[in-house]
């Protein structure tokens, strides 16, 4: 079981290792297999660490395993050491397993690219870095995997390094990051001034010991990265930018994996939001607000991959909803679903681009149904999850964070509404997107690339995993169904501390069915509503001019942080260096030289050439000693 | 003690000294300064010698002999450098070797 834990960490840095020292001595389809292979050996080790626990009693399935000490200073020391526990193992599943399938398509996706090699070997470096973070059994090591994947996600989604596009969207995700790296670590130097460690079980246990007000610092420390990492708002803007990326990095980072990672982080360090109640309800809040704002702006976006990129921020926004209500278990739950569900719309959304040879504005797409029948059938299955529709995976997980919701007072019950509201909108802008691109009649475009049937949809490395993921969608929520079996729930308790179960919250069964029954209709209104405006256009599409300009505009969070804070930092910067920079310390610097130029010059008149010169000199010199030598005795 | 006193070793020495660095400085053949350099030299070799005799020791005796090997090699180079020029067809003067200046 440990053995299969170190495995699946290293393997995948193996292969990025390899591909990297093998350069251009392999060929870039061995670089793909390299890179494919690896992260599959590490799901081999994910599975065998699953086995593992499975076989403990529930009260033993936490194991820390300590290579070796990685920082001693004084009393304070940190082991490079690796935490196997039911809620690592899960996500050591979901990124080895889903990641395994995504750098599988990437293989077809990415087929003919002059760097390819480099492409595989970055996606072997986030799958380790991601899979340091998860198994990460202290901070500052989740830290580095979380610095790791924000530098792996900074380097794919630039990975099309000659489009200015992809590089000033890779800068501001990079930026966005390290602001939440910042206020981790933050957080982190707090815990080690007040706990004197960061390992997770003294920590928490420490934790308890602080006052209010420094619990809240750390929790809302902790919570900074979640946002920024996880795409919340305010720190969200980042997200749709970074689709600029290929679609399998898409897929990967931006939907399954590294984007849930704050959800990871709060649901692994509950015991502190725990004891800061009202930074939990600021992050349930922001979870709320993003799903809501996301949703409204998906409506009007016009890139396949934007529309999918606001809805994965949605859908975090309900895990963020539920973690932060204390429902860890739904919210993980979701976190499971969705990584299927919207992996498998952004390989789908891979094929149409591929198809169309790198097209990705729905309004020059339709009508795609026909050439690609089974396309349109896998897009379907994951629309349907995502929605929410029984007995699709999307229906349990989502219905359970907003049962959890409804079961906790007041506050929940806002959220619950809001989560409703969700419901309705992820309605229409999933069908919106599927009835624009796939049903209408056949687009220019699409008649240009129709390649006739006989053509395929696509190499088989590319729709072997979409098939996979269509499945895994449709069966990945049977495994804990409201009211009759929670085995996932029950999987996850043991990280509890202290208490029986996990959750904070636990619906009744009549409020898991309410809460069914409210948001499985008002997905289907939602769906029908988009049939409607863009399936058989019966209804005009409305139009508001000052809601359209507001929502294309994406609320006008960029032009804001534009305002707020890049122009003052550039006027700011461009007074420092007119009053300061230049003349003060470029002025100094050009004074010295000159003068010491200018020493120099007549110094140089010194020297004559003449040896005679030179000779009387040093007779001088010779003469004023001596003369100074006798005085002075 | 035998033969003259001390000081007239002393005044000898300096006579001999004044004369090479007048060479030095005033003659314009490398050659002549070279030679005057050795009668500097030299002077220094007397007034060594004449204190060991004064103080009947014989650290200033050992002292002149290695300053005669120092001079040897010096001569060599000297002379090897002169030699140098001249095959390059350069005057001989010092005062018109003169690149290396300010």
């Amino acid at each position: 079981m440990i053995a299969g834990a170190w495995l699946c960490l290293l393997a995948p840095l193996g292969g990025a290792l390899a591909i990297t020292l093998l350069g251009e001595s392999s060929s870039r389809r061995t670089a793909a297999w390299i890179s494919t292979l690896s992260v599959f050996v590490a799901f081999g080790g994910a599975v065998a660490s699953f086995v593992g626990l499975l076989g403990r009693d529930h009260e033993e399935r936490e194991v820390v395993t300590t290579a070796w000490t990685w920082l001693a200073t004084g009393s304070f020391d940190v082991g490079l050491s690796l935490l196997v526990d039911p809620l690592s193992v899960t996500m050591m599943l979901i990124v080895s397993g889903v990641g395994g399938l995504i750098v599988l398509y990437s293989i077809g996706y990415m087929h003919g690219d002059p760097e390819e090699r480099r492409y595989f070997a970055y996606m072997s470096l986030f799958v380790f870095s991601m899979l340091l973070l998860v198994q990460a059994g202290n901070f500052l090591l989740l830290l580095a995997g979380w610095g790791l994947v924000g530098l792996a996600s900074y380097l794919l989604i630039g990975f099309w390094h000659e489009r200015p596009a992809a590089v000033a969207a890779a800068k501001k995700a990079f930026v966005m990051n390290a602001f939440g790296d910042a206020t981790m670590a933050l957080a982190f130097f707090v815990l080690i001034w007040q706990t004197g460690t960061l390992d997770f079980e003294t920590a928490f246990e420490g934790a308890g010991g602080m006052s209010q007000t420094v619990v809240d610092l750390v929790a809302l420390g902790l919570l900074g990265g979640a946002v920024a990492k996880s795409a919340q708002i305010p720190l969200h803007t980042w997200l749709p930018d970074a689709m600029e990326g290929p679609t399998p990095v898409s897929a990967l980072i931006h939907a399954a994996t590294m984007v849930t990672a704050g959800v990871y982080l709060i649901v692994r360090a509950h015991p502190i939001f725990e004891l800061a109640p009202s930074i939990s309800d600021l992050a349930a809040g922001l979870g709320a607000i993003t799903l809501l704002v996301a949703g409204l702006v998906a409506l009007v976006q016009t890139d396949i991959k934007r529309v999918i990129a606001y809805s994965t921020m949605s859908q975090i926004g309900y895990m963020f909803l539920g973690a932060g209500l204390g429902a860890y278990g739904n919210g993980m739950f979701h976190l499971l679903t969705h990584a299927f569900f919207k992996a498998l719309l952004f390989l789908a959304a891979g094929l149409v681009i591929h198809h169309l040879a790198n097209e990705q504005d729905i309004r020059k797409m339709g009508g795609l149904r026909r050439a690609m029948p089974r396309t349109y059938v896998a897009f379907l299955v994951g629309s349907l999850a995502l929605v929410g529709i029984p007995p699709l995976s999307g229906f349990f997980s989502k219905d359970s964070i907003l049962a959890s919701a409804l079961a906790s007072g007041g506050y929940g019950q806002l959220l619950f509404a809001a989560g409703l509201a969700g419901a309705l909108l992820t309605g229409i802008y999933t069908f919106r997107l599927l009835f624009v691109v796939f049903l209408g009649e056949p687009s220019p475009l699409v008649h240009e690339h129709d390649h006739g049937p006989a053509h395929g949809e696509g190499p088989w490395t590319m729709t072997v995993p979409v098939a996979a993921l269509a499945v895994l969608a449709v069966v990945g929520g049977w495994i804990q169904i409201a009211g009759i079996w929670h085995p996932f729930g029950e999987w996850l308790d043991p990280i509890a501390v202290g208490r029986e179960h996990l959750a904070l919250v636990e619906p009744t069964v009549t409020q898991d069915y309410v809460t069914s029954a409210l948001a499985v209709g008002l997905g289907v209104v939602g769906i029908a509503v988009a049939w409607m405006l863009y399936g058989s256009r019966k209804w005009a599409v409305p139009r508001f001019a000052a809601v359209q300009e507001t929502l294309e505009h994406k609320f006008w969070f960029d032009e804001l942080y534009d305002a707020i804070f890049f122009r003052p930092a550039v006027f700011v910067s461009g007074l420092v260096r007119g009053g300061i920079e230049e003349p003060l310390i470029g002025g100094s610097i050009s004074g010295v030289t000159l003068g010491a130029r200018e020493a120099g010059g007549a110094l140089g008149d010194a020297q004559t050439g003449y040896l005679r010169t030179y000779a009387l000199a040093i007779a001088g010199a010779v003469a004023v000693l001596v003369v100074v030598f006798i005085t002075v005795q | 003690m035998l033969g003259p006193d001390v000081a007239w070793y002393l005044i000898v020495s300096a006579i001999l000294f004044s004369i090479g660095t007048a060479g030095v400085l005033l003659r314009r053949s490398p050659l002549i300064v070279l030679l005057s350099l050795e009668i500097m030299l030299n002077s220094a070799n007397l007034a060594l010698i004449a204190f060991a005799r004064l103080h009947g020791g014989h650290d200033g005796q050992i002292f002149a002999l290695a300053v005669m090997a120092v001079a040897a090699s010096e001569v060599v180079v000297g002379l090897g450098l002169i030699v140098a020029i001249a095959r390059k067809r350069l005057d001989l003067d010092v005062d018109r070797l003169r690149v290396l200046r300010g």
